[in-house]
């Protein structure tokens, strides 16, 4: 027969210990492991190997002090893996200093680098509220484009009351083109005078016409 | 004559304050990874009911400092048990175990020593009837199996879903897809209606009591061509997402693929991996990564 049973290097079998009806299975090593320090670990983020470097990002997910060191590391972190990583740590620490300098890489001209910011940012929306009144008054229309993009998926009970704001007095049509388009999918029946007040902003922009139509269709349900 | 004493049955415990379900519920998640809404609190709540009546615990506080502070941890495997779903088939979505034998398998040994093994990993297996079913499709479906020594491994966190899985013995519900000549093949009719999986089918398969979200568990695993991950992440809210899928990284092989259910979507949840399409399945391969 093709197939083999067998215990590979570091697959211990359940065969023998099996699993009772209530308890747990005999074979599984003591959950509690001596682990490497905070400091091997910050280490270790600058090994050579990727999987080291991913093993320590995962690692450091409970030490809330290393943040500061994770953030410094996914600036300048190249492989594509260990940034996933290092971004989802981030995510599980959470915290307004480190959405603030998350925050930083809207700036970069790396788009993976900016796409897993945007990302990471919009999976902690109560750590990243204090900086987004900030991003979207940014004087780069680029970075208020990403802080409404951020906005949009974001699961916050103030960002459609935001979206409003920045429909109300963003002077790019970009930015207001993306902020009614998350409007469509988040907005409430408050934001549609703010969205039909729009349309006399860019009159000679049928693309914002459309979208402004689309956006009211959408929340009042029709 | 009845006892009066023996007839008394103890008040049932008092149901569960929001507070309670709440801390609850943040507790589970940080065992298993598997998160509760508000909307599930009937479903969690008559389950802890149930556990509390049958642990003698007459509040919802002494249930679970119990659960907590347990040294075996075996009133959390019992919890664990009831409140997880195991509802599954034989050939469920079977077009990815098509695309298992007819794309993923194929690519997978071009090029490969034959002193090297193919390892596929079932997570969560349930009641058994997924490795079973990537056995079966390997062995009547695919024309190289016999040139290969391939490992099939099943885990669980449910220990007792675990044991009918070892145990192999299948109703007409479950087996509703397999065809009949599988069934004469590699089953024994047990008279009821009930079939058996035959003796070499179930000690082939390697089965393990396993929480993925647990690192030290997990790490257990590697070199993995093949993992069937379905219907689990669905359970898990964003992060935990993940960083389970992260953790399916680390035990693949590169070039390995990682099959999810059909109402997943790794895009949605990472970039780690390359979606491929093999007839009407797309499955997640592991890049072969450039830089070190």
């Amino acid at each position: 027969m093709a197939l083999v049973k067998a215990n590979p290097p570091g697959i211990p079998a359940v065969g023998d210990g099996k699993p009772t009806p209530d308890g747990p299975a005999s074979g599984l090593p003591p959950l509690i492991e001596t682990g490497p320090s905070v400091e091997d670990l910050l280490a270790a983020l600058d090994a050579e190997e990727s999987t080291t470097r991913r093993s320590a990002a995962r690692a450091l997910a409970t030490h809330p002090e290393a943040a500061m060191a994770l953030c410094d590391r996914v600036e300048i972190e190249r492989s594509p893996s260990v940034r996933v990583v290092l971004f989802t740590t981030l995510i599980r620490l959470q915290s307004p200093e480190i959405a603030a300098r998350l925050a930083g890489l809207l700036r970069s001209e790396d788009v993976a680098l900016r796409n897993g910011a945007i990302e990471a940012l919009q999976e902690m929306p109560a750590a990243v509220a204090p900086s987004l009144r900030a991003l979207l008054a940014d004087p780069d229309s680029d970075v208020r484009l990403f802080a409404v993009n951020i906005l949009g998926a974001l699961c916050h009970e103030s960002a459609p009351e935001w979206l409003v704001e920045v429909i109300a007095s963003e002077p790019h049509v970009n930015v207001c083109a993306a902020a009614v388009d998350a409007l469509a999918e988040v907005g409430r029946p408050e934001a549609v005078p703010a969205l039909q007040a729009l349309r006399a902003r860019f009159p000679d922009e049928p693309f914002m016409t459309f979208a402004i139509d689309t956006a009211v269709r959408r929340i009042e349900g029709r | 004559m009845v006892d009066p004493a023996r007839s008394v049955q103890p008040p049932p415990p008092p149901p569960l304050t929001d507070e309670e379900y709440a801390k609850f519920c943040e507790f589970f998640y940080r065992k298993t990874g598997i998160q509760f809404q508000d909307n599930k609190k009937y479903y969690v709540e008559r389950r802890l009911v149930e556990r509390m009546t049958k642990t003698g615990s007459s509040c919802f506080r002494d249930y679970f400092t119990m659960v907590r502070f347990q040294v075996s941890g075996e009133e959390l495997q019992s919890l664990v048990n009831t409140m997880t779903v195991n509802e599954t088939y034989f050939f469920r979505e079977d077009y990815q175990f098509v695309a298992l034998v007819e794309g993923m398998l194929p690519e997978l040994v071009r090029g490969r020593s034959p002193r090297q093994p193919l390892r596929l990993w079932s997570v969560p297996c349930s009641s058994g009837e997924e490795p079973y079913s990537i056995a079966l499709s390997i062995l009547e479906r695919w024309d190289q199996a016999d040139h290969w020594d391939i490992e099939i491994h099943a885990s669980d966190i449910d220990s007792r879903i675990l044991a009918e899985a070892q145990a192999g013995v299948f109703g007409a519900r479950s087996l509703s897809r397999v065809p009949r000549q599988y069934l004469e093949k590699y089953f024994v009719s047990l008279g009821d209606g009930s079939y058996r999986i035959c003796d070499d089918l179930r000690q082939s398969i390697d089965f393990s009591l396993v929480n993925i979200v647990d690192p030290v568990q997990a790490k257990r695993f590697r070199d993995v061509d093949v993992i069937f991950c379905r219907n689990l992440l669905i359970y898990f809210d964003d992060v935990g997402r993940r960083e389970t899928v992260e953790t399916l990284y680390e035990i693949l092989v590169p070039g390995g693929y990682v099959c999810l259910g059909h109402s997943e979507s790794m895009s949605r949840m990472t970039s780690l991996f390359v979606p491929r399409k093999f007839g009407d399945t797309i499955v997640y391969q592991k890049p072969q990564e450039k830089a070190p």
